[in-house]
């Protein structure tokens, strides 16, 4: 009570965040717990009808070509994503010129900015085996038949995987140059003295110093592997959709265009239930704790 | 201490929930809505007797209104004059189908909800969302009129139960070939009736230069996937989607009838004749390269030859360029299949607050005053009146002669500016040939597994016959077709 008199006005200060999270986050989230144990319609009774939906869900062969393909493409934009900022901060570190620094950062950030309409229009306009650039390019150079690069199943993933790794690059590369700029110049300072060459640096000084960062670059992209919907909805088309439809693809046919929604609901709890385990993992693996 | 502290966030939580789920909408209206009942009190499935004094009317609709929401705004003021009712016209820019259902979840209450898709208006009659419109239909004056809607039409808008749960909106008509007669002309070449005529007229599309440029930029035909390649699996006696065959539930489309029309599709695109985008196009980047000279044919709605037309000779009054409808290619037996879209049409929510005005407003969409103002639009704004002469605007001319209601079944109220050029031959088309598709509760399941494969089989990513072979096995396997 003495505690609530003291701190009293930032306990009112809270409120409101306390208050937008409850209404906006937690209340949907139990919702849709409940709609998922119920036979849901828009109008009229909803009766409960226990592991019915998640039963469906699991029964159902789509939801697990579903999971393969979340994995599998969640996995590569884990990978990417995570590899390609890296190396391109730890080479913009070494250039010297400010000015060029700046504007290859700036250039590269541009695309995390734009939506995934925008970028998806551009790239379909790209990658056009009619008048597209890449194509007009490689029949240029190669003298090869243009390539139909969206309607081929055995390419969807990796444009998938790298458009969204090209996209969030400039993001994930401005952490991880802040990173590099807090590194403690005596470090290097000593390195040098000690006889390091520039690779040295990097590897045991820069590298090292940029654990805690990279720990936490990989636990915000693990949280958004299950989530992946935007640029599949944009990118994908029959030809290519058994390849790309992942989990939250699923639910938005289940729920949106089938009214499923209690089948819908049932399998945005499993992506919530397994992303929370592939955090655990990745907290434990990457000792997070000791950041 | 630490279990009292527990205890109390507990029930916090609890009393937080409790009191955040009773502010839902779930319960009190929707069971209300499931038994038929409505808060004005007044069943919907009754005629519309109430007078027009006081009654208010919530629309959500996608295409019926102004084309801005300053003139949606003069729009429903219209629709007071003309009715006496306080109409609220509600028309989101984008994402209708996603609003509709979060408005109906939210258990938001409107009067009127346009739809133009039969599944889901099936889902609706599941859902329990939609009120039962037979006993209004049937003893309407004006709806129950052959001339105002055929007899037969209303089959369209019937639930299992053999129930009327809707209304139509307009006349919608089917999806053809759609040819530019002007290069026909231009290289001397007859209207295609068979494959292979179809197939040499596209290939001199492609190789003649048709729009006479001097560059080899034109492709014979576009589509925007398999929406909608009926025009020519006809000529296999191949209707889309779902068709009953001895109480079975079979495709045609993954038939081997299908595999000769796959590979003709692959042959086009192996020989550069079909624009090799068909797979990732959408229906408007395909009209663009059809009225931009860069395809002969396309498959597309009736109503968008007249559009056709009317685009480019607004654009050039000079213009050579004519859009022409073509019949399907008849089978071996010489029948023809075409394809007749969904409808459009109203429901009336079962937690509609003012079923009424619904009603009342309904009777007056198939009279001459609301097809006027769902074709030519607002009076003294979109067009004048002298006497029974009409006089479109400048506004009206820009619209086109549509807010939501290019076309209608009413044969009593006649087209008052005629049809846009060559509309009126491609609606004949669609009522001598076209019927609508079956469409069952799995499409959705099987619509993905039939796009897979004849995409990749027209496309040559995939050996015809292996693709239908699969398609056909996977359909099966999952249960989607009886055999």
């Amino acid at each position: 009570m003495k505690i609530l008199k003291r701190y009293g006005a930032l306990y009112v200060m809270m409120v409101p965040v306390v208050a937008y999270f409850l209404v906006f986050a937690y209340y949907p989230l139990v919702k849709g717990l409940q709609t998922s144990f119920q036979d849901y319609k828009l109008m009229g009774d909803r009766p409960y009808v226990g592991f019915t939906n998640y039963n469906a869900v699991l029964h159902d062969s789509t939801f697990w070509d579903a999971m393969v393909n979340t994995l599998v493409i969640g996995g590569g934009i884990l990978f990417f994503s995570f590899i390609a900022p890296l190396i391109l901060a730890l080479s913009l570190n070494e250039v010297l010129q400010a000015w060029y620094k700046k504007l290859t950062q700036m250039i590269l950030y541009v695309p995390h900015l734009l939506s995934w309409v925008v970028i998806g229009g551009i790239w379909i306009f790209l990658l056009s085996p009619d008048n597209g650039l890449v194509n007009m390019l490689l029949v240029h150079f190669f003298h090869i038949s243009p390539i139909n690069f969206l309607s081929d199943p055995t390419l969807a993933r990796w444009i998938v995987i790298l458009l969204t790794a090209w996209k969030e690059m400039g993001y994930t590369c401005i952490l991880f140059l802040a990173a590099i700029v807090s590194i403690n110049p005596s470090l290097y300072e000593a390195a040098r003295m000690d006889g390091a060459s520039r690779w040295n640096q990097l590897i045991y000084v820069t590298i090292p110093q940029l654990g805690n960062t990279m720990k936490v670059v990989f636990l915000l992209n693990t949280l958004g592997v299950l989530r992946i919907f935007d640029q599949v909805f944009i990118l994908r088309n029959p030809t290519v959709a058994s390849k790309l439809d992942v989990l939250m693809m699923y639910t938005f046919q289940k729920g949106i265009l089938e009214i499923k929604l209690g089948p819908a609901a049932a399998a945005s709890f499993f992506i919530l239930i397994i992303t929370l385990a592939l955090t655990l993992v990745v907290r434990r693996m990457t000792r997070f704790d000791e950041v | 201490m630490k279990n009292k502290l527990w205890l109390t966030m507990s029930t916090v939580a609890v009393a937080g929930t409790m009191l955040l789920s009773g502010c839902g909408s779930e319960s009190d209206d929707s069971n209300v809505a499931n038994t038929g009942g409505n808060a004005a009190n007044a069943p919907a499935n009754a005629p519309a007797n109430a007078p027009a004094g006081d009654m208010k009317l919530r629309i959500l609709d996608a295409n019926i209104g102004g084309k801005t929401p300053e003139e949606n705004a003069k729009f429903e003021a219209e629709i007071k004059r003309l009715t006496g009712i306080e109409a609220k016209l509600e028309k989101p820019a984008s994402d209708y189908d996603q609003k509709v259902l979060t408005a109906l979840g939210s258990g938001e209450k409107y009067d009127l909800i346009e739809l133009s898709d039969l599944n889901k208006l099936a889902s609706f009659v599941d859902q329990g969302v939609v009120s039962d419109l037979t006993d209004f239909v049937t003893k309407s004056p004006v709806l129950s009129d052959p001339a105002v809607v055929p007899a037969g039409e209303w089959d369209q808008l019937k639930s299992k139960d053999g129930n009327i749960v809707a209304v139509f909106s307009k006349f919608q008509g089917g999806t053809m070939p759609i040819v530019r007669k002007d290069w026909l002309d231009k290289l001397g070449l007859k209207e295609p009736k068979t494959l292979d005529e179809f197939y040499n007229v596209l290939k001199a599309f492609k190789e003649n230069d048709p729009d006479g440029n001097g560059k080899n930029d034109t492709y014979g035909l576009s589509t925007s996937g398999l929406y909608d390649i009926q025009g020519f699996m006809s000529a296999a006696g191949l209707k889309a989607r779902y068709v009953m065959k001895d109480g079975k539930r079979t495709i045609p489309y993954a038939t081997e009838a299908a595999v000769p029309m796959y590979e003709w599709f692959a042959k086009l695109v192996k020989e550069g004749i079909m624009d090799p985008n068909f797979v990732t196009n959408d229906s408007g980047k395909m009209r663009n390269l059809f009225l931009t000279d860069r395809v002969g044919m396309v498959t597309y709605w009736d109503a968008w030859v007249g559009m056709f037309n009317s685009m480019k000779k607004t654009e050039d009054p000079n213009t050579k360029f004519q859009a022409e409808a073509l019949e399907s290619i008849p089978g071996a037996d010489g029948s023809i299949l075409m394809r007749r879209g969904d409808p459009d049409f109203w429901i009336i929510p079962a937690n509609a607050e003012h079923p009424d005005a619904a009603k009342k407003f309904l009777e007056f969409w198939h009279t001459e005053p609301g097809i006027m103002l769902g074709s030519l639009g607002i009076e003294n704004e979109d067009y004048t009146k002298e006497g029974d002469a009409y006089k479109l605007t400048p506004t009206g001319t820009e619209h086109n002669m549509d807010h939501g209601v290019p076309f209608w079944y009413n044969q009593n109220v006649k087209y008052p500016f005629g049809k846009l050029p060559g509309v009126q031959e491609a609606q004949d088309l669609v009522t001598k040939n076209a019927t609508l598709e079956l469409t069952l509760p799995t499409w959705p399941d099987a619509e993905k597994i039939v796009n897979d494969y004849a995409l990749k089989a027209m496309s040559g990513q995939m050996d015809a016959a292996e693709a239908v072979k699969k398609m056909h096995d996977e359909l099966l396997g999952k249960k989607l077709i009886d055999e």
